[in-house]
């Protein structure tokens, strides 16, 4: 019986290998960019990543030049993730983890260069001692292959991507967000004021904020969930779709932002030579 | 050999105090009067003699041999005219004087060509440590005294040096000298070489000052010809043209007169100069973020060679949003610096995903053009804007593209596949992983596919590497004027980075293209590579487009031709292998390409100096009391000599040079006898005892006074 199986599975597994066409909706995310964000099976949560994201494309799509388009959602145990670029992953206490082959995939996401944001949506509750998302969370990375991870200090990269940001608020702001630590050996080059980290973008990011929240939109473009209260909470509410914004320039341009203070330098250096000349 | 040696009967305290104690009965004795009192005091001093056991020891000594060492110098200089007989004759003779010698050895040292040249020095050394220094009578070198390793001499012998030099005293040679030559230059930038004539030994005067005329090319170019008188030193600024070797020959004819110079192997040299490139320059101009940015970023960051500039546009200029300018991270591009003023430092500029939206401003384009038109790159890398009414190719620019749009985008699942001319062309040849060309294989054997490309219609002259959906052009080459453009039609290639469907080799290729743009002498597509294996023995391949390739002639050292036919090793890939009959300045061509290598020394080191000179030797041969004869004025005869003197003089017959025999022996036993057997010490006591007792008078009656 067991051998059967095994042998069905291999044949699906061949026949899905010589199937015309991958999914088009993952042709899409490729074509376009598409955000893309965990299925949890709890359809409150996959409602509102979906909204969530489709309202941080609209933002990027009205503010930048890049232009998303409609969020994918993913079946971790289905689907190929080779052809996206960002994943959106909503930790919920009660969401089955993945199956080993997913996790394999998933794996293979982060080492070329695929990013996952782990959102633990428990920014109000966090660290007070009660139960919050951090056991979760454990349980659904647990399996990846994550590097250390540090929180962001204030000089990284993703605080100018695109806009200047001091911290990465959602529908809450208190608490921190961690990414690959810096190497131990960065320090602050001379003339530069940032840490010379290396191009890699950090595979993973994890924080409690609940963006997807602050981020999205209905149909008509109107924000779905209250953040914070009046003209402050609509502040807090623009810094989230800034932070949004930074995060996508941040996985898709990687240093670029960084690097970019050395034009000037490089710029001087050739200005020299034609001196010399 | 006899010493004498002592063998205590008790320990040399005891025999201390009995020696102490007969000094003082002696000393009572004679305080008391007593007559005999040397005789009790001899006795004492016998007994303590016989306590310490006196014997005599003796070797049996056979005498050794004497050694002379024969040094003979076999290198590549000594086979200049006349010298290999001078050798014959020396060896010959001086074998058969020291052969006459009684007792004496001779130990031959051949010496060889060394890559290094002539290691006397080293061979000389070797041979003393060798050898017991207390039996080497003399050293004879025949020689002409170039040693290539003279720090290595050893600063002194055992017994006298000679050097038997060889050569003629009218021996002259007129040679070329390369001072200061460097290995690597960057390319474009002149590099100096310095160098001079010089004249060695017995010039002949009509020759003295007749400056040389020195020829010089630069990779088998047609020479320029230069005067240099000798002694004078030269600057020459060479330009490395290309990447990779650049090979300088200069050489000078052997100057006419009536008695030759010793030989024209050092007229000529042969300076192999590595044209590198500065530092390569990249701009890379994104369009837009998106999925396959970081791809070109990590390829160009990784490579330490290159200087990267990026420049992303995130915002174009249509879109606003209401954020304050210090709340934002964005840096205005100095684009007019860097597309009008500074352009010409670019190695290579890519497009990625650019659409025209005003940013660029139209002189930029035409810019660009002129850049590329004078021997610069661009690199396009189109997604499907390319297709929209913002592409590139709607630009100034558009006119040197190597592909036009129709402005149709395949959106489906294609497998990109090199077409025949890829499978030629460096910059697709030997991918790994590559569809096979009748296109049979199945997804997933080879390369993962790619989801979207634009449809072009590519430049008639321009070369189509790739294709991709319905067999359309998917990366595109072309030369414009002196420079180069490449086009790919997919924004897709970093899905091979990220193993859609196995993936593939996105960034070799990338590189590739890059580094085809921006004129990498390996990526060329006619090329002629020479790999030098061993010696004179090298490989060569030649690299073309065509289907085929002829014969190769080979320009000898000499002047003389031969053809050499090439063998087909793979598409676009013909090589052959070729044994050099000898060291020079080879040059191989057909009728696109010509190559130049230097195989072997051009001027082995060996003819270097030719004038034969002991100049080496002399302290050596000095500190040893030696002499140095010229072979030119007849072999000298041997004499021995004591040790110190003078080993070298003018006697009646002609010169001669000594040997010191050293009268070296071995020991092969020894004896041990006492000097006394033991009742010969008793005997003596008793004797010294009763000699002091009668000359005490005591054996006699006392006579009456």
């Amino acid at each position: 019986m067991r051998i059967l199986l095994i042998l069905a599975a291999i044949l699906w597994a061949a026949l899905a290998r010589a199937q015309e066409d991958p999914d088009p909706r993952l042709i899409r995310a490729a074509d376009e960019v598409a955000l893309a964000y965990v299925l949890t099976g709890d359809s409150r949560i996959d409602e509102t990543s979906l909204a969530g994201l489709r309202g941080i494309s609209r933002v990027l799509t009205a503010r930048t030049t890049v232009e998303p388009g409609e969020p994918i959602g993913i079946d971790l145990d289905r689907d190929d993730l080779s052809l996206l670029t960002f994943l959106y992953w909503p930790v919920s206490d009660d969401q089955p983890a993945p199956t080993p082959q997913a996790y394999l995939r998933l794996n293979k996401f982060l080492r070329s260069g695929g990013m996952i944001l782990f959102d633990t949506r428990d920014g109000d509750i966090a660290g007070l001692g009660g139960p919050d998302g951090a056991a979760a969370l454990q349980r659904l990375a647990a399996p990846l292959d994550i590097p250390p991870l540090a929180p962001v200090p204030d000089d990284h990269v993703l605080t100018r991507t695109f806009y200047l940001l001091r911290d990465f608020p959602g529908r809450y702001q208190a608490s921190e967000v961690w990414a690959e630590a810096p190497p131990a050996d960065a320090a602050a080059s001379e003339g530069v004021p940032f840490r010379n980290l290396n191009d890699g973008v950090s595979p993973v990011l994890i924080g409690g904020n609940s963006w997807a929240e602050a981020w999205a939109m209905d149909e008509n473009g109107l924000p779905m969930f209250t953040v914070g209260s009046g003209l402050e909470g609509e502040r807090q509410r623009e810094m989230a779709y800034r932070f949004g914004v930074n995060l996508i320039m941040y996985v898709l341009t990687g240093n670029y932002k960084s690097d970019q203070v050395h034009v000037p330098a490089l710029l001087d250096r050739l200005r020299q030579e034609e001196v010399i000349q | 050999m006899n010493a004498l040696s002592f063998d205590p009967l008790l320990p040399w305290p005891f025999v201390g105090a009995v020696a102490l104690l007969a000094l003082m009965i002696a000393a009572w004795s004679l305080w008391r009067g007593l007559r005999g009192w040397p005789w009790r005091g001899l006795a004492g001093l016998a007994a303590a003699a016989a306590l310490a056991g006196p014997a005599l020891e003796s070797g049996i000594r056979n005498k050794l041999p004497d050694i002379v060492l024969l040094l003979e110098d076999r290198s590549a200089s000594q086979s200049l005219p006349g010298r290999a007989a001078q050798t014959d004759a020396a060896i010959e003779e001086v074998t058969r004087q020291i052969d006459a010698l009684p007792d004496t050895e001779i130990r031959r040292v051949s010496l060889g060509d060394d890559a290094d040249g002539t290691l006397l020095g080293t061979a000389l050394t070797r041979a003393l440590a060798a050898e017991p220094a207390s039996r080497v009578a003399g050293v004879i070198a025949v020689t002409d005294g170039l040693a290539h390793d003279a720090p290595m001499l050893p600063a002194g012998a055992p017994a006298p040096v000679h050097v038997l030099r060889t050569g003629r005293p009218d021996d002259w040679d007129r040679r070329l000298v390369i001072e200061e030559a460097p290995a690597y230059g960057l390319i474009g930038e002149p590099v100096t070489i310095r160098l001079r004539i010089e004249d060695q030994g017995a010039v002949p005067e009509e020759i003295a000052d007749r400056p040389a005329r020195l020829r010089i090319s630069v990779d088998g170019d047609d020479a320029q010809s230069v005067d240099l008188p000798p002694g004078l030193s030269a600057e020459l600024q060479v330009t490395p043209e290309h990447a990779g070797q650049n090979v300088v020959s200069i050489a000078f004819d052997a100057p006419v007169s009536a008695g030759p110079e010793l030989t024209d192997r050092n007229n000529a040299a042969a300076i192999q100069i590595q044209g590198v490139h500065d530092r390569l320059r990249v701009l890379l101009v994104s369009g837009e973020p998106h999925a396959g940015e970081r791809t070109w970023r990590n390829l160009l960051k990784s490579d330490a060679n290159v200087d990267l500039i990026h420049f992303t546009i995130l915002r174009p200029p249509d879109k606003m949003d209401a954020v304050p300018v210090n709340e934002m991270s964005l840096i205005a591009f100095p684009t007019q610096e860097l597309f009008m003023q500074r352009i010409n430092d670019f190695d290579l500029i890519i497009f990625d995903r650019y659409r025209v939206r005003g940013i660029l401003m139209p002189q930029y384009f035409d810019n660009i053009r002129r850049y590329v038109e004078e021997g610069g790159a661009v690199l396009v890398a189109a997604g499907p804007e390319m297709s929209s009414v913002e592409s590139l190719n709607l630009s100034p620019l558009g006119g040197i593209l190597p592909a036009r749009p129709t402005g149709r985008v395949y959106d489906r699942a294609f497998l990109p596949r090199l077409t025949e001319e890829g499978q030629r062309h460096p910059v697709t040849a030997g991918l790994t992983g590559a569809p096979s060309p009748d296109g049979r294989d199945a997804a997933g054997d080879s390369w993962g596919r790619w989801l979207r490309m634009s449809q072009v219609v590519p430049n008639p002259r321009a070369q189509v590497v790739m294709t991709g959906a319905n067999d359309e052009p998917l990366l595109v080459l072309d030369r414009v004027g002196e420079g180069r453009v490449a086009m790919l039609t997919s924004d897709q290639v970093w899905l091979w980075g990220r193993g859609f469907e196995g993936g593939g080799p996105q960034l070799e290729l990338l590189r590739r293209i890059a580094h085809w743009s921006m004129k990498e002498p390996e990526l060329e597509e006619e090329a002629l590579t020479a790999d030098v294996s061993d010696g004179l023995t090298v490989t060569l391949t030649r690299r073309t487009l065509d289907a085929a390739a002829g014969p190769l002639t080979i320009t000898l050292p000499g002047g003389k031709t031969e053809m050499l036919p090439l063998a087909q090793a793979g598409p676009g890939r013909f090589t052959a292998r070729w044994t050099a009959p000898g060291p020079g300045l080879y040059r191989f061509a057909d009728d696109q390409i010509t190559r130049v290598i230097a195989l072997g020394p051009a001027s082995p080191r060996e003819f270097e100096e030719t004038v034969a000179s002991a100049e080496a030797f002399a302290p050596l041969v000095e500190a040893t009391h030696g002499g140095v004869v010229r072979l030119s004025d007849g072999i000298p005869r041997l004499r021995t000599v004591r040790e110190g003197r003078p080993a070298h003089g003018q006697g009646v017959g002609g010169e001669w040079i000594g040997i010191t025999p050293r009268d070296a022996a071995t020991v092969s036993g020894m004896t041990h006898r006492p000097l006394l057997p033991g009742w010969g010490w008793l005997a003596l006591i008793a004797g010294l005892g009763l000699a002091g007792w009668l000359a005490e008078g005591r054996g006699w009656p006392r006579r009456a006074a």
